[in-house]
């Protein structure tokens, strides 16, 4: 082999490793690149996914908020409307007084609460006794109860459930807007039924009644 | 003449060796300019990213508004017409609170 040979082969050789390397390098470079690109497909897609995780909540947040508000909005009218009903109520109080309601005479709307909360007094425990019926300054003053009219109730009592009570008039006077308080003339045993009273004692079962009766064209 | 060929010989492989510097600094130049190619693309996503959230945030809040205008006008009409037929209905009602107070039901 010549000299000419020789150089060439070595320079041959230098070459066919220069390529190599050179390839090689950008072999792994284009590898690099790929899974770099392939990196932040899978991260971008993933990303995503989480967003979208996310802005989905937000709008579900958005709507149960604007269902709470639409049912507060009911609730505000309803509110609204048992308030009214209610103040209506009271404000007609003073027509009963006046008119009577119903055909029946507010003297004898008075007579039904105090047989009332006799009979809770009675089926209480007691038996006999003398019971006293306090009334508002207004109702005393206008004499809508008067002391033969609670000599009939108490016969009424006796008679029908076989006690021995007797009611008078207290001299005592309530602030309230109308109806009556019976209690023992002890002070130990009292029925509430002015207006104010029952109005606030039935008033969770009145609350639903009431709905009922100011919305039922909607339920009907 | 001996002489001669030894250092076409010497020349020759030192022209292969710079060969071969050269290729493999090249090489790392390849790679190098590979690895700032990766760092830019990361970089280009994360930016890309800011955006993407603020896209799809929007699209999800703007759907989410939308709906709940529609939950309100509904809301609204329904709270008018409960309340007409509260007012239709509260005359009776405050009767039927009457009789429950005044011991009549």
């Amino acid at each position: 082999m010549g000299v000419k040979e020789i150089v060439a082969r070595i320079e041959g050789e230098a070459n066919a490793e220069r390529e190599r390397i050179v390839s090689e390098a950008k072999e792994n470079a284009n590898k690099k690149l790929e899974e770099a690109r392939k990196e932040i497909e899978l991260q971008k897609k993933r990303f995503i996914e989480a967003e979208e995780k996310r802005g989905v909540e937000e709008k579900e947040r958005i709507i149960r908020a604007a269902r709470l508000n639409a049912r507060k909005l009911r609730w505000k009218v309803e509110e609204e409307m048992i308030g009214k009903a209610l103040e209506g109520a009271t404000k007609r109080i003073k027509d009963v007084k006046k008119e009577g309601f119903k055909g029946k005479s507010y003297s004898n709307i008075l007579t039904g609460l105090i047989k009332d909360a006799a009979m809770s007094i009675i089926a209480g425990g007691r038996a006999g006794g003398e019971l006293e019926v306090m009334l508002s300054e207004e109702d005393a003053a206008a004499s809508f109860v008067k002391p033969d009219g609670l000599k009939k109730i108490a016969d009424e009592i006796n008679q029908d459930r076989g006690v021995n009570v007797r009611l008078s008039l207290s001299g005592e006077r309530i602030r309230s807007a109308g109806g009556v308080i019976v209690r023992g003339k002890e002070g130990n045993i009292e029925v509430n039924n002015t207006f104010e009273q029952r109005m606030a004692r039935f008033f969770t079962s009145l609350r639903g009644e009431v709905l009922k009766t100011l919305f039922t064209t909607l339920s009907s | 003449m001996v002489v001669e060929a030894l250092k076409s010989i010497r020349e020759g492989e030192e022209e292969g060796r710079k060969l071969i510097e050269e290729a493999k600094e090249r090489a790392a130049k390849i790679l190098k300019e590979a690895e700032e190619e990766v760092k830019r693309l990361k970089e280009k996503a994360r930016e890309d990213e800011k955006s993407l959230a603020r896209e799809i945030s929007d699209k999800y809040a703007q759907e989410g508004k939308k709906e709940e205008k529609v939950i309100m006008k509904n809301a609204e009409a329904e709270a008018e017409k409960l309340k007409s037929i509260a007012e239709s209905n509260l005359d009776s009602t405050i009767n039927f609170v009457l009789e429950k107070i005044l011991g009549l039901r």
